[in-house]
């Protein structure tokens, strides 16, 4: 009975992280080799209704609004992307580098995180990305420089849990270097709870891309980008044009929740005790 | 996971709630707006009751005319409202309907032959709203002020002006070092304040005036109340109180939608939209879009300073190119698709002002500009739909500065329009700060109209090249140009004046600096039992929506 039960358990965990992947996968691709031209302005058809031919219905220029969130929340995912995995191998070389050396390197490091911390989150967003000029290049650098303070904490507690362990004192005793150590014991040991991490990261990034770009500090007004789209969709609210704001917003909203299904199941699949912690 | 799925529904339904405020179902939305407007304050509630048109008393407006009202100081030394619609202090005279100059404060003025002295006879019995004399020596104070400070008060050049002097109490007469013909604008656009109430710091906020109203109260970025000034010197306005809000745009309409606004500004956006109880003004404007078109080549120059710039563009430093453009595309088709056609074309300045180029040309002239972009060698060779000739595509960038969603629409529309001639033209939306770096070498839409013709002289003289922002910025150096701009300053009667610009325009429209794409309009939902007298607006100077209120003290409501 119990066996069937967690059969069925697992059965959903893995239909669901399928169906996310795909979703996720489908609207990266999609998007990534899009025709500019399908997204084009079209005087014609402003301002319609959503219908078959124009899914989500179409804005004041003319343009499809659905292939105008699939582009946008494409080009989302690729700055999240861009922006998780630098986060994550600077998370990842800080807290090995500060657990594993300690003194100096350590107090650096702290004071790293503490800084980026220390700040509200979307004020260093916007002033980073200010400071580059904003456009893609801005909210790129600034989400990818502002997203690794949380992780690195994460990996350094653990590896400062592992320090103490037996096979790694077992290991300096045979005169073994810190970076033999970080590479063979310390990597393979939090790589899960790194990967979780990265995942957990992307929806972070995504939505702060997203409110970046609608406040005006991001993504420029003239590229399909969800925070775009919104901000552009306010002058129009008023005016009873309410497939602008919600399919764009609700689609972000499931990319959003989708990433961080995976990564919340890949966290109860590889670290089952974390439900006690 | 529930959680995450009420806030989904949570976010559906507020966003389905926000857009309750439609022109679909106005019926429903109307009855519970009424319910709303009941609990409004009770000064606009009156406005809205049929039965106050006989009770004259506590009559308050509120108007959203934009928020460029707030921008800046209330001081007209410091150029508060020198575009002409000024109202609480005065100048000595005005523009009427017709943009010809008529008496304000003054009652007549004459000019010496030589144009170098004005006299100016002022109006008795006028008094500033706190109850003191306007004469001769308030005049005086206010131009000597402006001259000592001329760094905080850019649109009142006084340079020229050599002494001002009260002959009597009430005649003032001017001394110019040399003629300077568009003097007579600076006159009408500089307001008096009085000598001996006069404060810096009070002025920023509360100044003093003649005019018909005065400040108040003044919530910065909130609100001004304006009231009747009682010692203002000609006919009692009817309304009593006027409430000049600050708002965003989309606020000031939901806000018109539930009754509570009288006069609401509105872009294009929202001129197809109904709004019971208002109609839709469309005011005629002198305010023109154009597009900057670099004549030069790309290169680096060097301003006075010694400072060096990169200017020019090689796409369109080509006259062909620049020609092509200006008479093959459909202004109107780019109008209807951005704007919802509101607007007229235009391919000059507008002809409401007594200077402005007369000259028109016919667009929409395809096969004509197709013609002239192939004999100056830009030729589609490899099928793309795009010119170009050599290496180089005939394809540029257009720059919609600012937070100006109709620049973006309209470059965007130009953009699409110009496709048909094998012209590529990508638009950016830029803040002004990155737009002025570009100035010099990127196109960029910009928006003029002012009854000053001193515009001309920045936008075609060779001298303010790289001078200053926003002049010149095509980079036209035409000594012809420069002479004719010369000989309307110097011109001794307005009639030579102006031919003098007519002729300026005419030597610098055929190389084509600025591309004219429409003469805008404003449109306003306004209050249908509030007349704003349409027969006493002047036509709009530049100002994104506050100039109707140029004739505040004619309206009326019922």
């Amino acid at each position: 009975m119990s066996n069937k039960l967690n059969w069925s358990r697992k059965m959903t965990v893995l239909t669901l992280v399928i169906f996310a992947a795909l979703y996720l996968l489908i609207i990266f691709f999609w998007g990534l080799f899009m025709n500019p031209g399908e997204y084009a302005v079209n005087y014609d058809n402003k301002l319609l209704m959503p219908s078959i031919g124009h899914l989500f219905g179409t804005d004041a220029m003319g343009r499809d609004m659905f292939k105008r969130c699939i582009k946008g929340l494409s080009n989302s995912i690729v700055i999240g992307l861009l922006a998780s995995l630098f986060s994550s191998v600077v998370a990842l070389i800080f807290g090995i580098a500060s657990a594993v050396w300690g003194g100096v390197v350590d107090r650096f490091v702290k004071l790293a995180v503490d800084l980026c911390m220390g700040l509200p989150h979307l004020v260093l967003l916007i002033l980073i990305s200010y400071m580059l000029g904003k456009g893609t290049l801005g909210v790129t650098a600034s989400v990818a420089l502002t997203h690794w303070p949380g992780l690195t904490r994460i990996v350094r507690q653990e590896v400062l849990h592992l320090k103490s362990s037996q096979y790694v004192l077992a290991s300096q005793k045979m005169g073994h270097s810190p970076v033999y150590i970080a590479v063979h014991h310390m990597i393979p040991h939090v790589l899960p709870a790194y990967l979780i991490g990265l995942v957990l990261l992307f929806p972070h990034a995504i939505m702060h891309e997203a409110s970046v770009t609608f406040l005006g500090f991001g993504l420029p007004k003239e590229m399909p980008a969800i925070g775009v789209i919104l901000s552009e969709s306010m002058n129009y609210i008023t005016t009873g044009k309410w497939w602008m704001a919600v399919f764009p917003g609700v689609m972000l909203l499931i990319a959003v929740i989708l990433f961080d299904v995976i990564g919340e199941t890949m966290k109860k699949l590889w670290n089952p005790n974390s439900g006690n912690e | 996971m529930k959680r995450r799925f009420l806030s989904i529904m949570l976010a559906v339904m507020l966003a389905s709630s926000l857009a309750a405020c439609g022109n679909s179902g106005s019926d429903a939305n109307s009855k519970s707006n009424k319910s709303a407007s009941e609990d409004v304050a009770k000064d606009s509630s009156d406005s809205q009751k049929a039965d106050s048109k006989n009770d004259d008393s506590d009559e308050s407006i509120n108007i959203y005319i934009g928020n460029g009202v707030f921008d800046s100081s209330m001081d007209p030394v410091k150029g508060f409202m020198s575009y002409g619609y000024p109202f609480v202090n005065e100048a000595l005279i005005q523009a009427d309907v017709n943009s010809n100059y008529v008496a304000d404060l003054a009652t007549d003025w004459s000019v010496s032959d030589d144009a170098l002295k004005y006299t100016f006879n002022l109006k008795k019995d006028v008094k500033f709203s706190d109850g003191s004399d306007f004469t001769a020596e308030d005049v005086v104070f206010t131009y000597n002020k402006v001259k000592e400070n001329q760094a905080n008060n850019e649109n009142a050049d006084l340079s020229r002006l050599s002494k001002v002097e009260a002959l009597d109490d009430y005649t003032v007469e001017f001394t110019l070092d040399k003629p300077y013909s568009p003097f007579i604008d600076i006159v009408a656009q500089l307001q008096i304040v009085p000598s001996d109430a006069y404060d810096e710091q009070k002025f920023e906020t509360a100044p003093i005036g003649t005019g018909a109203y005065k400040v108040a109260q003044y919530d910065a970025n909130q609100q001004i109340i304006l009231t009747i000034n009682e010692n203002y010197w000609g006919e009692t306005p009817d309304i009593e109180q006027v409430n000049i809000i600050s708002m965003s745009q989309d606020t000031a309409y939901s806000n018109a939608c539930s009754g509570q606004m009288d006069v609401v500004m509105v872009t294009s956006t929202y001129i197809n939209e109904e709004i019971e109880g208002m109609k839709l003004h469309k005011l005629e404007t002198m305010d023109v879009r154009n597009i900057s078109l670099p004549t030069l080549t790309k290169q680096k120059k060097s301003d006075s300073k010694g400072k060096e710039y990169e200017v020019g563009n090689d796409v369109t430093s080509d006259l062909a190119v620049r020609k092509a453009i200006s008479i093959g595309i459909n202004r109107q088709e780019i109008i209807n698709a951005a704007f919802n056609g509101e607007g007229v074309p235009a391919v000059n300045f507008t002809d409401n002002l007594p200077w402005a180029s007369t000259d028109d040309y016919e667009d929409n002239q395809v096969d004509e500009a197709k013609k002239i972009l192939e004999e100056a060698g830009w030729k589609d060779s490899d099928g793309d739909g795009i010119r170009e000739k050599g290496d180089l595509k005939c394809a540029f960038e257009v720059i919609a500065p600012g937070n100006d969603e109709d620049r973006y629409k309209l470059a965007t529309a130009f953009a699409e329009n110009v496709k048909e001639l094998g012209v590529e033209v990508k638009v950016r939306n830029e803040s002004w700060d990155v737009a002025v770096e570009e100035e010099n070498t990127t196109p960029i839409v910009w928006g003029w109209g002012q009854y000053s013709p001193t515009v001309l002289y920045s936008l075609f003289d060779s001298e303010m090249f790289l001078e200053a922002q926003y002049a010149n910025v095509s980079g036209l150096t035409s000594k012809e140009c420069d002479e004719a701009i010369e000989k309307a300053f110097n011109a001794t009667n307005l009639d030579d004046a102006y031919a003098a610009w007519k002729e300026a325009q005419k030597i610098s429209d055929a190389q084509y600096p600025y591309l004219y794409l429409v003469n805008i309009e404003h449109s306003y939902f306004i209050n249908e039992n509030l007349d704003i007298s349409e027969d006493t607006q002047i036509p709009h100077p530049h100002g994104h929506g506050t100039p109707i209120i140029c004739n505040l003290k004619d309206w009326v409501l019922n």
